[in-house]
């Protein structure tokens, strides 16, 4: 009989603890410095998608808040369905992160808003945080008062993972989860699925699902089987 | 139970909602608690609105459950219970208020922001670019108000006006420590001067102005098209030019170009003296690199500055950013800057996008590459010369993409994900014996990531 799962499994939470740096170590000590207030200048991280930009820009505005600094996660998805007048107000803050900056790059509105944001912020020496998927140099930012503010930040892209470290990445995951996610499963895993890290995310939910409904341990053969009954429905 | 009710409330939604959400509309909001009323306080607009079609009926559900026997009326407003910290040096009397609720900030008249006491003269790396700029602003520092009236600086972003301009502001203020010198960027007036019109407080605002002793503003080309602005400053102008105030100003252009601002005012700005910057030489890059890496206890060889002043020949702020950038990998890396190490540093910083490269695109690059066809690719034929290209196409596809590799399998004539597995070994052994296939393995990954 299977059992339903209760909502008592642990959540993803984006915080620098389940961030597996790999490769980007250089860029997740630089944000660390800027979430505890020591870093000289904001930051700009680019990078292709499912490179981690969203989870590290509100890591950082959580260990920021755990220091005691006033920080605010600004998803540009959001706000560009909302209007350029959802940037007033918060120039009062010490950090503001801000996601998906090239969703509203090149909107005249939006541009002098982060504008006067980024005079307010500094002001009283708060800093301002942005991700793109675009790389700094290929970005048409029209404002160039804009571009070279934001330029004078600490530019790091983001790179994706090799397979090594997809799978310490996964494990670093389920582990924050409760969950064993032995050595052989993980490459299985890597060799049957997108490598992509959100769509292994995802099956990790799906996986953990699976193993409490079933009580099963995240075994080749069980994960096998969940994959197995996932092809055929 | 500890803490206070929005307190409690916030544990709960954390739980409750997504993380984004929670972070982004939910953290930020400040509470006030008034008898049986519980207040949020939004930054906009906007932002109340949303929080008030989405969320409302989740935290009015949570204020019930966390004020167990209490009944709270739940309100989500505009406002910030912290009064606005403009530190300006110059605070007038406010006139009396209207009847503003407590915890909105008051309108208070305040005049601009502070200066920053890091930008002064002594930091200010001259050279043949700002030369001119930097004497007259001396000049100004040492008589302010009579030496030339208003200073105009005009120059492209990031060349240092805005460093000139305080460097002025902390001149004066260290001669006279009672002088009243407010900075303010141009955004900023207006947006001062629009709160003063709704407050009904322009008066106030008005004589704070008029009773500076210096007035710096930035960027005077964001006061075009805004005409009530434009009209307000052109008084304050003339009212501290009559009084022999001093006013600097900076624009990114020479003022007759700039379009949208009232022909008198461009007049009065040619008054004084109109001084321009350009973008610094490459020797004074090297020397502004070279002070601010000495500024921050860094030993930076003159050969590596004359190699990030190379690739970055904009401006002064991005030549700084790219500094900072090398900065903070040696910090990280504990390794010395060498050129090597400041070219690799500063590689995130001047790539351009990365190609996205896709199974279509490496099968065709490997097929032109063995001057073979696509159809090969996918074909069940097994000759040398159509499966070493095969495996190497199979093993740059797991390499520079996310597909899975059954999905890799399949976009090669419906292939099983073993033979993806079995090509990428296969091809792993052969790089490093043989060095043709070494080669062209690089050449490729070369051709499809430049």
């Amino acid at each position: 009989m299977r059992q339903i799962p209760l909502g008592i499994r642990l959540r993803d939470s984006a915080v620098f603890d389940t961030f597996f740096a790999g490769p980007n170590a250089a860029a997740l000590d630089y944000l660390q410095s800027l979430a505890s207030g020591s870093a000289s200048a904001g930051a700009w991280l680019w990078g292709l998608p499912s490179t981690g930009k969203s989870h590290l820009l509100q890591a950082v505005c959580a260990a920021a808040n755990d220091s005691g600094l006033e920080s605010v996660y600004l998803p540009m998805a959001d706000l560009r369905e909302i209007g350029a007048g959802a940037l007033e107000g918060w120039g009062d803050q010490q950090l503001l992160a801000l996601d998906d900056f090239d969703l509203v790059a090149g909107d005249e509105e939006f541009e002098q808003g982060v504008f006067r944001l980024f005079n307010e912020l500094t002001e009283h020496h708060g800093r301002m945080l942005i991700a793109t998927t675009e790389a700094p140099a290929s970005l048409d930012i029209r404002l160039p008062d804009l571009a070279s503010r934001l330029a004078a930040g600490v530019v790091f892209q983001l790179v994706p993972l090799d397979d090594a470290a997809r799978v310490n990445a996964l494990r670093l995951r389920a582990s924050h989860r409760g969950l064993q996610l032995p050595d052989e499963t993980a490459q299985f895993l890597l060799r049957r699925l997108p490598r992509d890290m959100a769509s292994l995310y995802d099956w990790l939910d799906r996986l953990d699902t699976a193993s409490l409904e079933a009580k099963r341990r995240l075994t080749v053969p069980f994960v096998r089987d969940v994959l197995r009954g996932v092809d055929k429905a | 139970m500890p803490g206070s009710l929005w307190d409690r409330c916030v544990q709960r939604l954390e739980s409750d909602l997504p993380e984004q959400h929670f972070n982004t509309w939910i953290r930020p909001l400040q509470a006030v608690q008034e008898e049986q009323t519980l207040r949020l306080l939004a930054p906009n607009r906007f932002v109340v609105d949303w929080v008030r079609e989405h969320f409302y009926e989740q935290i009015s559900a949570v204020v019930s459950r966390c004020a167990e026997n209490s009944e709270f009326d739940l309100v989500i407003e505009v406002g910030t219970r912290r009064p606005i910290t403009v530190t300006a040096p110059v605070e007038m009397p406010a006139a009396p208020r209207p009847a503003a609720k407590q915890y909105r900030a008051p309108p208070g008249v305040t005049v601009g922001g502070r200066l920053n006491p890091d930008f002064t003269f002594n930091n200010f790396v001259e050279g043949k670019s700002n030369q001119l700029a930097r004497a007259a602003a001396c000049q100004v520092g040492l008589n302010p108000g009579s030496a030339y009236n208003p200073l105009f600086i005009y120059g492209g972003t990031g060349l240092g006006k805005t460093h000139l301009m305080h460097s002025v502001g902390n001149a004066i203020l260290e001669a006279n420590p009672q002088a009243r010198i407010a900075y303010v960027h141009s955004e900023r007036f207006v947006g001062d001067m629009v709160s003063a019109l709704r407050h009904n407080t322009i008066s106030e605002f008005k004589r704070a102005y008029r009773s500076l002793d210096a007035l710096l503003i930035d960027d005077i080309q964001f006061f075009a098209g805004k005409d009530r602005s434009q009209e307000e400053f052109f008084h304050t102008f003339n009212a501290l030019l009559e009084g022999q105030q001093q006013i600097i100003l900076t624009c990114d252009r020479y003022p007759k170009e700039v379009s949208g601002l009232e022909d008198r005012l461009k007049s009065r700005f040619g008054w004084g003296l109109t001084v321009a910057i350009e973008p610094p030489e490459l020797e004074t890059s090297v020397a502004i690199l070279l002070k601010k890496a000495a500024a921050e206890g860094v030993d930076l060889q003159e050969e590596v500055a004359f190699f990030i002043a190379k690739c970055i020949r904009s401006n002064v702020r991005e030549l700084e950013g790219a500094l900072r950038r090398v900065i903070a990998n040696a910090r990280f890396t504990g390794r010395p800057i060498t050129l090597d190490f400041a070219r690799e540093a500063l590689r995130d910083l001047l790539a351009l996008q990365e190609r996205l490269v896709t199974l279509e695109n490496i099968q065709k690059t490997v097929a032109d590459y063995y001057k073979i066809r696509v159809a090969d690719l996918h074909s069940k034929r097994r000759s040398r010369m159509i499966t070493r290209p095969r495996q190497i196409a199979m093993a740059l596809a797991k390499e520079l993409t996310s597909h899975s590799l059954p999905e890799i399998g399949d976009a090669f004539g419906g292939r099983d994900h073993t033979t993806v597995i079995h090509a990428c070994k296969r091809v792993k052994g052969l790089r490093e014996t043989e060095t043709r296939i070494r080669d062209d393995y690089d050449n490729l990954l070369r051709t499809l990531t430049a």
